[in-house]
């Protein structure tokens, strides 16, 4: 019996009802421990000493091989590949037809003809189809991520993938090396040694600071993180576990969880008849304040959600042409919503009172309770944005969410955050029956961190908060 | 080489309280079962209103005594009366050291003619297998270490399952295609599930009965995939880790007294048998309870609520103490309910700039092992807070405690002192914080249904 497709499964739900009701679950960041110390000095150590992330488990890999891998990325991608040379590393952004976003996430060159695209599901997906159905002469080898409950069996993975950042990172860095390290630009690739064994880096940064990405054989992550531990002492390494992993991108401003914009339009079909029902796509789940029968109201385009800089017209790809009508329009844009500790505090008082409404559970430090969140901003009546990604910041001390704004609603507007589902919630397994109530937030840059804003010096997460 | 002892480890520690309360163990681990199947808010409400599968699986430590004088072994280290104790049976064993201060509680299974099963956190295993070993007993023992100590692949002997909640006799109904068996509590049966044979013993949660499941570590998918089918139809829903940790609030067991095994000339050779590297030796205890002396952090089967399982109709380690005490026990075990406006204030710490509360994680709070909290009342420390988290069912912050026994009438108002001195230990859960005082109120045990009406017109009442 072969699966459904999501084609399939659409001919008799509607997209919304579908994902609003998933039985999914949270997105979860699997096989690493949920705290090694605790999460609220694992959060402080990214910002006061150093901090590895084991990046190994949460995210697909996809590699794509052959003569016609770098026109496959062209094609699919709204950025410009003309600068693209083996060591490089790019945000690669693929849209729909109609110029929505798909997803998100890193492709690095790792040799002649041979990439490799790391993040979440639905760009994996997108560039599989392509790879096999769009003529391309390349060969993709799908490493998906580790499963959300192993249920003791063993996991494996080709390449263990580890971050070591924070304002420590590079002293530890270089003395894992013996010696100087060059500060490549970002996303800038290079070697250095650990333990006697050469490891790939990606030159990257959290909070202005100069970290690495580091890869390598799966088989070896469990002797290269002991050195790094061991290396990491006299800088106050802190391993970060799941839960504060998670909420890091709340202090540096990437949005994780865009909807894949797939569900609709005549030119995805093939797409979608491709894609199972157990596909992220066909079992995720959407959850929040906002409610729109139209699933194109949850798509974003990559001006709204911060990715402006890169669309790229220099080159034909899918969406080519949906985004060079809009390219001179207002749009939304991205910003931190900073939650009012007050109305956080009745949420939690609310747990502790029987008999009166119940406000959905904030749970700490990452708040979603879905693939895919999406609570709608209200300011005089009107809804003007969404939050899209909420949780803790020890850090901030604040609760924060990454959203989209209109364009005319400005930093430091306090606007109205409805949290919680109408009508007592969704089927959806995370959700307990609970009430809807707004909480006052205001508008705020991306990155939120103070140090961030100041030191991200021209990068891209700081661009469109100006 | 020769493994390390805990008293190799205790001679080299300044004192047991200081080298325990900076262990970096971290909390007591509930493994390999997911953290949450759906949500833990609705978990906890599932064993009140409908069914539950708790998976046991993974979390104790098995430990099966086989020989024609295990029962004889038991007998002498256990409060517990063994008469009686046929085949079939199952009681909450519990074994104390010379004084009278337990040092662990399991259940113990009576399997087979001479054959039991003790199953728990290990320190009672630990006591009777150095028994076992040492004292010249006909028995042999075998262990099955919980999920958390084991090395190689998760490969156990038995799984086990507990079907639990109002809706629990429906599911065993129609798991079994036969009529709940009539068996009295903590007694036993052998019944078939999805054609393999399944020991069931009568067990219960809330007042309701429920059942625990236990069979060969290969049937476990079968088993459960079969209970989960027939659930389905009640309500009935898994329970992740987190929820699970919960369940002794509200039923009202106490899971994490310190082993009263690390002071007294007469255990030196059990701690030289023990390892360093075992559940007495690396287990973290925390909290606001301080004293030097370790034997402070010692209780009696009275104060943890053993009382009735006290019986003197044999000779058993600690029998002079307890008969000491036995009619008039200082203390008792009670529910602290958390006052909703404490615990809001405490959680509003997370967005000031000064100094944050102990953070209070949810559902379960507990940040070591072995949680001790002061209990306060009229400037004096007048008992324990143990083991804190938060139920759903009854909207509240809980904690179980052991208080004086003047303080112990439900309705009466005292102070939890929670977080730690001076900042914080260095157990890698406490990040540096500031103490802060909760307002409790003393209430029963279990801290159920019927303690909720009580509870609404008693304190609440009074309280306004």
């Amino acid at each position: 019996m072969s699966e459904r497709s999501l084609e399939d499964i659409l001919q008799t739900t509607k997209p919304v009802d579908l994902l609003r009701d998933s039985q999914i679950g949270a997105y979860v960041y699997p096989v690493v421990p949920s705290e090694y110390t605790n999460w609220r000095d694992e959060q402080r150590a990214w910002r006061d000493s150093c901090v590895l992330f084991d990046q190994s488990h949460h995210m697909v890999d996809i590699y794509i091989e052959g003569p016609d891998a770098l026109k496959l990325v062209s094609d699919t991608a709204i950025n410009t590949f003309s600068n693209f040379a083996v060591n490089r590393a790019k945000q690669y952004v693929p849209c729909s037809y109609d110029g929505h976003v798909i997803g998100d996430g890193i492709l690095f060159h790792l040799e002649q003809n041979r990439l490799v695209f790391v993040g979440r599901a639905p760009c994996a997906n997108w560039i599989q189809f392509h790879g096999e159905t769009g003529g391309y002469d390349v060969a993709i080898t799908k490493d998906d991520r580790s499963p959300g409950n192993p249920k003791g069996k063993a996991v494996n993975r080709i390449s263990y993938r580890f971050q070591i950042q924070g304002p420590n990172a590079w002293e530890l860095i270089e003395k894992l090396n013996g010696g100087p390290v060059d500060k490549l630009r970002m996303f800038h690739m290079a070697a250095m040694n650990i333990g006697g064994r050469q490891v790939r880096t990606l030159r990257h940064g959290m909070a202005g600071a100069p970290g690495l990405e580091i890869w390598g054989p799966y088989e070896e992550r469990e002797e290269i993180r002991e050195i790094i531990v061991e290396a990491g002492r006299e800088f106050g390494l802190a391993q970060v576990g799941a839960r504060a992993y998670a909420t890091n991108t709340l202090e540096s401003g990437w949005i994780p969880s865009p909807l894949p914009a797939v569900y609709t339009g005549e030119r995805m079909k093939p797409y979608r008849e491709w894609l199972t029902e157990s596909s992220y796509e066909a079992s995720g789940s959407l959850g929040g304040s906002f409610y729109s029968d139209h699933i194109e109201d949850y798509y974003v385009t990559p001006y709204e959600i911060g990715y402006g800089s890169f669309v790229n017209f220099d080159h034909d790809f899918i969406g080519r042409e949906a985004l060079r009508k809009i390219a001179d329009q207002p749009h939304r844009r991205k910003v931190t919503y900073a939650w009012n500790a007050d109305d956080v505090g009745a949420i939690f008082r609310s747990m502790l009172n029987p008999g009166e409404p119940h406000y959905k559970y904030v749970d700490l430090p990452l708040s979603n309770y879905a693939s895919a969140s999406f609570d709608k901003i209200v300011h005089n009546g009107r809804i003007v944005g969404a939050s899209m990604f909420a949780g803790y910041s020890y850090n901030e001390r604040a609760v924060l969410s990454l959203g989209i704004a209109d364009p005319d609603i400005a930093i430091g507007d306090e606007v109205t955050l409805v949290w919680g589902e109408e009508d007592g919630g969704s089927a959806k397994t995370t959700v307990e029956r609970h009430e809807q109530i707004e909480v006052r937030a205001v508008v705020s840059p991306t990155p939120y961190s103070k140090v961030a804003r100041e030191t991200y010096a021209q990068g891209w997460r700081s661009r469109e908060a100006r | 080489m020769n493994e390390q002892s805990l008293e190799d480890l205790l001679q080299a520690a300044p004192s047991p309280v200081e080298m325990l309360r900076n262990s970096q163990i971290g909390p007591y681990a509930f493994p390999v079962v997911p953290p949450e199947f759906t949500n833990w808010r609705d978990e906890q409400r599932a064993w009140q209103e409908t069914a539950v599968l708790f998976d046991q699986s993974h979390h104790m430590t098995d430990m099966y005594i086989e020989g024609p004088e295990a029962l004889k072994l038991l007998s002498d280290l256990g409060i517990n009366s063994v008469r009686n104790f046929a085949v079939d049976k199952a009681k909450q064993f519990v074994a104390c050291n010379h004084d009278g201060h337990v040092i662990g509680d399991a259940i113990l299974f009576h399997l087979a003619e001479n054959t039991f099963n003790l199953v728990g956190r290990p320190s009672a295993h630990n006591w009777v297998q150095y028994h076992g070993e040492t004292g010249g007993y006909g028995v042999s023992i075998e262990r099955d270490e919980r999920s958390a100590a084991r090395a190689g692949p998760l490969l156990r002997k038995a799984y086990r399952y507990q079907i639990q909640g109002p809706l629990a006799q429906e599911v065993m109904r129609k798991l079994t295609d036969a009529p709940v068996p009539d068996i009295r509590f903590f007694n036993m049966e052998t019944l078939r599930i999805a054609g393999r044979a399944v020991r069931a013993l009568r067990h219960g949660m809330v007042g309701q009965p429920g059942w625990e499941l236990f069979g060969r570590w290969k049937d476990r998918s079968v088993v459960r995939d079969a209970i989960v089918e027939a659930g389905q139809e009640f309500g009935l829903r898994l329970v992740g880790a987190k929820a699970y940790s919960t369940s002794a609030l509200e039923s009202g067991w106490i899971p994490s007294p310190v082993p009263a095994i690390y002071s007294g000339d007469d255990l030196s050779d059990y701690r030289r048998w023990l390892p360093a590297q075992g559940y007495e030796g690396t287990a973290s205890l925390g909290g606001s309870f301080e004293s030097d002396d370790i034997s402070d952090y010692y209780l009696t089967p009275y104060d943890l609520g053993y009382g009735p399982m006290v019986s003197f109709d044999h000779d058993f380690i600690g029998r002079d103490a307890l008969e000491a005490i036995a009619g008039d026990p200082p203390r008792r075990k009670v529910s602290l309910a958390w006052k909703a406006e404490d615990a809001t204030r405490a959680f509003g710490s997370l967005f000031s700039d000064s100094d944050c509360a102990k953070f209070i994680d949810l559902p379960l709070a507990n940040y070591a092992t072995l949680p001790y909290d002061k209990v306060v009342c009229d400037g004096a420390t007048v008992g324990l807070s143990t083991y804190t988290g938060y139920t759903h069912n009854g909207r509240t912050m809980l904690s179980l405690g052991i208080v004086d026994v003047r303080y112990s009438a439900p309705g009466t108002a005292v102070t939890v002192v929670w977080g730690e001195a001076g900042g914080g230990s260095s157990k890698p859960t406490v990040e540096r914080h500031a103490q802060t005082e909760i307002r409790a109120i003393v209430s029963p045990v279990p801290y159920s249904r019927v303690a909720r009406e009580e509870y609404a017109v008693g304190w609440r009442t009074r309280m306004h």
